[in-house]
C-alpha cells in the first residue's frame, strides 16, 4: 500500500458500533495509532490536544456535524492541512457536494469494503 | 470593461488554472472549481448573454458528476471552462458570441430538472441488497468472535437509540417544525441504516432506509410530523426493535439473524405517504411565485390544472415551458421554499437549573419583605419627605413586577404532559381492541413546573381507567347508537387562580347502583342516606374501593382511584368526578397555579396570626350558645346544619392563649380534609391573602400541623396551618 500507516488517525462518529467498524477496517489496512471522538466538538478538542495525520468523520452527528467539523478544521490555521475523509450515507449526493465545496480531501459512501476504503486513502495520503 | 464583469473574470481565471492542473480524481481541486462556478453563477446576471448562464449551469452539473464519480473524463470540463472564457471575453468587448454551443452542451450532459438520481439510487439499492442477501446466506454460520461482538454492540446501541426516538417525538408533536427534534429522530434511523448495511442485515437496512426517507421529507419541510407521520414513525420504531431483538436472539441461539417479519406492508405505507407529500409540495412553489408577483393567481390555477393532466411534470417546468416564468425566478422561489419552507423562527431560549430558579424566587420573596419593612419603618415615615416616598413607591412597583416575573419563570405549558398521553392512549386502545380518538385543548395553559411532574402519574392512571373501563368495545358502542370510535378529551384552563384539568370520555359512565351496593357492603355509607349522584360517584376515590375488583370491572372505574386522589391532594388540589350513564364521565382536577403561593385565610389567635389554606375551609361563623354542646367521650361539638362536628381549640394546639374561650364569643372556622370535618375555634378573621410559602427549614420541617411559613405584608412571619396534620393531632388529643 502506498501510504504511511504509522500516522495517527481520528475517527469521529456518534455511533460506537460504526466507530468500531471503521477502526476494524483501518486496522486491517495496517493502521494502529487510532483515536476516537463521538461528535464534532469532541473531535475538535481532541485535535487541539494533539494533532493527527488523518481524520475520518461521519456526516450526521449531534452537537456538531461532520460538515461543521470540516469547516472548523479548515478554518483553523494549525489544523487546516490535515487530510479529511468524510463518511456519508449512500444517496446523500447533496451532502457530498457540500463537503467537497468545504474542502474535504475525499469522501466514502456507506457501506464500504476495506478495498474501497484503501483506494480512497491511497488518493488522500498517497505520494 | 464594465466594473461588474471584473469579479467574473477573476473567478474564471482561478478556475481555468485549477482545471488545467487537474489531476484525475483530485476531490479538493474539484471542490475549489465548484466554489468558483458557484460564484460565477451568482454573478452571471452581469453578462448579457443567456448562453453564458446556460453553459455555467451545464459545467456545474458536469462537475457534480465528476465529484460523484459518475463521469471520469475531465476533457468536457476543460472545454466548457474554455468556452466560458471565450463568451466572457466577447462580452467584455461588447460583442455578440456566435459559436454554436450545441455539441458542447451535449457533451456536458442534458440539463435535467427531474431528479433522475432517485431512480439511479433505487436500482443501486436493489443491486447491493441482492448482493448482501447472497453473502448473507453463505456467511450466516461463520460469524467470528469480532463479528459477534460488533453485532451485539449494534443491538444494544440501536435499542438505546430507538428508545430516544419516542421522547423526541413528543418534542416534535409540540412543534412540528423543530429541526433539532427532527434531526434527533432522523439520526438513529440513519445510523442504523448505515451500520446494518455493513453487518448485512438486509431487512433492517431497508426499513431504516424507508423511515429515513420519510423523515428526510419532514426535514425539508415537505411534510409535518403529526398524526399519521408519528404513527408511521412509531410503527417503524417498534418493528425495528423487534427485528433487532431478533438479531440478539439469533446471536444467542446461532440461528438466522433476521427473523421472518414482513416489512413490506409498512414500507408500502411509508412509500405511499411520501408520494402523496410529493404531490403536495408543488403548490407551495406556486404560492411563492404568486407572492413574488412573478405569476398571477389565475395563472397558477391554470397551470396547476395542467399539472393534474401531466402528473409527471413539475409545476416549475410547466411555468417555464409556457414562458410564464423565467427559470431563474423559479429557481429563486424553489430556494426560498427550501430555506423558509414554513419554518418558524426560533425563540431564543436557554436552559436553567431549576434549583437556581427556586433560589431566585426565594430571594425575590425576601426582597419583597425587605421592601415592605422599609416602607413601614417608623423613622422613614416620620421624615415625611415627598421624594423619599416617591422612591419607595417606585421600589415597591419594581419589586412586585420582579416577583411576578420570577414566579412566571417556574411556569411551563401543560402541553408536554398532555402529549405524553398520546402514545399511552394509542397503546391502550390497541391492546384492548378499542378505537379511541384523543383530542386536547388548552395545551398552552401554564402550570408550575413542580406540579407538572407530579401530575403525570395520576393522569396516566385516570386515562388508563377511562380507556380500559370507560370506553366500550366498538361493537357495543355501535349497538348503542354511538360512533364506533370512542372519544377521550383532555382539556386544561384557568379558573379563578386555579388550573383545571378535565379528562372526559364518552364511554358508558359509572354504575351508580353498583357503587352504592359496594359502598354499603364495605360499610362506607351507613344506609340509604340521601347521597347525591355526585357524592356516590366520588365514593370511588375512597381507599376501600381499591380492592373492589369485581365491582369496578362492571361499574367501570375505581381501581386505585384513592391513589390518584392522594397524589392530587399532595399538590393541594382536588379531584372530582361527574358521570352520566351511557354518555360518559368527566374527571376534573383542580390545582393551584403554583406550589409557591397559597391562598389562605389569615386568622388571629391570641397574639399570633395563622394562615388556613382556603381550599380546606368550608365556612366560618359565630355559633349560637345553643349550637355548642359537649358529648361524652367525644369532647366538644358544634351543631352545623343538623350535623355534629367536633370543635378544636386552635390556641391549645398551637400552644398560645386565645382571647375568647367561649365559642359563642369567638369565631369558628369549619374545615374539611378527606371527608372529615372539624371546627376550629379562634379569635378573629383578618382576611383572605395570597402568601408566598417559605419552608421552615430542615429543623422545623417535621412539626405536625404546620405546612410552612409566610411573610406577611408587615414583614412579620405568619405560620401556615396544615389541616391534615391538625386532624391527626386532634384525633390523638381528643
Amino acid at each position: 500500500m502506498g501510504f504511511d500507516t504509522s500516522i495517527k488517525v481520528l475517527i469521529v462518529d456518534d455511533f460506537a458500533t460504526m466507530r468500531r467498524i471503521v477502526k476494524g477496517v483501518l486496522k486491517q489496512l495496517g493502521f494502529s495509532n487510532i483515536v476516537e471522538a463521538e461528535d464534532g466538538s469532541a473531535a475538535l478538542s481532541e485535535l487541539k490536544k494533539d494533532p493527527v495525520g488523518l481524520i475520518v468523520s461521519d456526516w450526521n452527528m449531534p452537537k456538531m456535524s461532520g460538515l461543521d467539523l470540516l469547516k472548523a478544521v479548515r478554518g483553523n490555521a494549525s489544523l487546516k492541512d490535515i487530510p479529511f475523509v468524510m463518511v456519508t450515507a449512500e444517496g446523500q449526493k447533496e451532502n457530498v457536494i457540500e463537503a467537497v465545496k468545504a474542502g474535504v480531501n475525499n469522501y466514502i459512501m456507506k457501506p464500504f469494503t476495506p478495498e474501497t476504503f484503501s483506494e480512497k486513502l491511497e488518493k488522500v495520503l498517497g505520494d | 470593461m464594465s466594473q461588474g464583469l471584473k469579479p467574473i473574470g477573476k473567478q474564471l481565471e482561478l478556475m481555468a488554472l485549477e482545471v488545467v492542473t487537474l489531476d484525475g480524481e483530485d476531490i479538493q481541486s474539484l471542490g475549489k472549481i465548484m466554489n468558483s462556478i458557484d460564484a460565477i453563477e451568482g454573478l452571471s446576471g452581469q453578462i448579457d448573454q443567456p448562453v453564458f448562464r446556460r453553459l455555467t449551469g451545464a459545467v456545474k452539473q458536469y462537475l457534480e458528476k465528476l465529484i460523484l464519480f459518475e463521469e471520469s473524463d475531465v476533457a468536457p470540463l476543460e472545454e466548457g471552462v474554455g468556452c466560458l472564457q471565450d463568451i466572457f471575453r466577447a462580452a467584455s468587448r461588447e460583442e455578440d458570441f456566435k459559436k454554436d454551443m450545441g455539441p458542447l452542451l451535449e457533451k456536458l450532459g442534458p440539463p435535467d430538472l427531474t431528479p433522475r438520481e432517485e431512480n439511479v439510487k433505487e436500482t443501486e439499492n436493489h443491486d447491493s441488497n441482492e448482493n448482501v442477501q447472497n453473502q448473507d446466506a453463505e456467511e450466516i454460520q461463520e460469524l467470528n468472535e469480532e463479528d459477534r461482538e460488533i453485532l451485539s454492540d449494534f443491538v444494544s446501541e440501536s435499542l438505546e437509540n430507538l428508545a430516544s426516538i419516542e421522547l423526541n417525538l413528543i418534542d416534535l408533536e409540540d412543534d412540528p417544525e423543530n429541526l433539532e427534534a427532527i434531526n434527533a429522530i432522523f439520526r438513529p434511523f440513519h445510523t442504523i441504516k448505515g451500520v446494518s448495511a455493513f453487518l448485512h442485515l438486509e431487512k433492517i437496512n431497508k426499513l431504516a432506509h424507508g423511515s429515513e426517507n420519510l423523515l428526510d421529507k419532514a426535514r425539508d419541510g415537505d411534510i409535518k410530523v403529526e398524526g399519521n407521520v408519528v404513527d408511521l414513525v412509531l410503527e417503524s420504531v417498534d418493528m425495528l426493535k423487534r427485528m433487532i431483538q431478533g438479531v440478539e436472539e439469533g446471536l444467542r441461539n446461532g440461528t438466522a439473524l433476521e427473523r421472518g417479519l414482513d416489512i413490506n406492508p409498512l414500507l408500502d405505507k411509508i412509500q405511499s405517504f411520501i408520494s402523496r407529500s410529493d404531490a403536495l409540495s408543488g403548490k407551495l412553489l406556486g404560492e411563492i411565485l404568486v407572492e413574488e408577483g412573478v405569476i398571477t393567481k389565475e395563472k397558477l390555477d391554470e397551470s396547476l390544472k395542467e399539472q393534474e393532466e401531466k402528473p409527471d411534470k413539475k409545476l416549475g417546468e410547466i411555468l417555464v415551458e409556457e414562458r410564464s416564468a423565467d427559470p431563474r425566478e423559479v429557481v429563486e422561489a424553489l430556494r426560498s421554499q427550501k430555506k423558509f419552507g414554513g419554518k418558524k423562527p426560533l425563540d431564543l431560549q436557554i436552559k436553567v437549573d431549576t434549583k437556581k430558579l427556586d433560589i431566585l424566587v426565594d430571594m425575590t420573596g425576601e426582597l419583597v419583605i425587605a421592601q415592605s419593612m422599609l416602607r413601614q419603618n417608623e423613622t422613614l415615615i416620620s421624615v415625611g419627605n415627598q421624594k423619599l416616598n416617591q422612591n419607595l413607591n417606585q421600589l415597591n412597583q419594581i419589586t412586585s413586577t420582579l416577583q411576578k416575573t420570577a414566579m412566571s419563570l417556574r411556569m411551563v405549558p401543560i402541553r408536554s404532559t398532555f402529549q405524553k398521553m398520546v402514545r399511552l392512549v394509542r397503546d391502550l386502545a390497541k391492546k384492548s381492541g378499542k378505537q379511541v380518538t384523543l383530542t386536547m385543548g388548552g395545551e398552552d395553559t401554564e402550570i408550575d413546573r413542580n406540579v407538572v411532574d407530579e401530575l403525570y402519574e395520576p393522569m396516566v392512571h385516570m386515562i388508563r381507567n377511562a380507556v380500559d373501563h370507560g370506553i366500550e368495545e366498538p361493537q357495543t358502542r355501535e349497538a348503542n347508537g354511538k360512533p364506533a370510535n370512542g372519544s377521550l378529551q383532555l382539556q386544561a384552563y384557568h379558573r379563578g387562580g386555579n388550573v383545571i384539568i378535565e379528562i372526559s370520555d364518552d364511554g358508558k359512565g359509572l354504575d351508580r347502583e353498583r357503587i352504592l351496593e359496594k359502598a354499603k357492603a364495605n360499610k362506607m355509607v351507613t344506609d340509604e342516606a340521601d347521597l347525591s349522584d355526585s357524592e356516590i360517584y366520588n365514593l370511588i376515590f375512597q381507599p376501600g374501593f381499591s380492592t373492589a375488583r369485581e365491582v369496578t370491572e362492571v361499574s367501570g372505574r375505581g381501581v386505585g382511584m384513592d391513589v390518584v386522589k392522594k397524589a392530587i391532594e399532595k399538590l393541594r388540589g382536588r379531584v372530582e368526578i361527574n358521570s352520566t350513564p351511557g354518555q360518559g364521565s368527566i374527571f376534573t382536577i383542580n390545582l393551584p397555579l403554583t406550589l409557591a403561593i397559597i391562598e389562605g385565610m389569615v386568622v388571629k389567635v391570641g397574639e399570633e396570626r395563622y394562615i388556613i389554606p382556603a381550599l380546606a375551609i368550608l365556612e366560618s361563623f359565630r355559633p349560637e350558645k345553643a349550637q355548642y354542646s359537649t358529648v361524652k367521650g367525644k369532647g366538644e361539638m358544634v351543631l352545623v346544619r343538623g350535623k355534629l362536628i367536633p370543635l378544636i381549640r386552635l390556641d391549645r394546639i398551637v400552644g398560645t392563649k386565645g382571647k375568647y374561650q367561649n365559642p359563642w364569643e369567638g369565631l369558628v372556622v369549619a374545615v374539611e380534609h378527606e371527608k372529615y370535618q372539624m371546627c376550629l375555634l379562634l379569635d378573629e378573621l383578618l382576611g383572605k391573602e395570597e402568601v408566598v410559602i417559605k419552608s421552615l427549614g430542615e429543623n422545623l420541617k417535621h412539626i405536625r400541623g404546620l405546612a410552612g411559613g409566610a411573610i406577611m405584608g408587615d414583614g412579620r412571619v405568619g405560620l401556615i396551618l396544615d389541616v391534615a396534620g391538625l386532624f391527626e393531632i386532634a384525633r390523638e388529643d381528643y
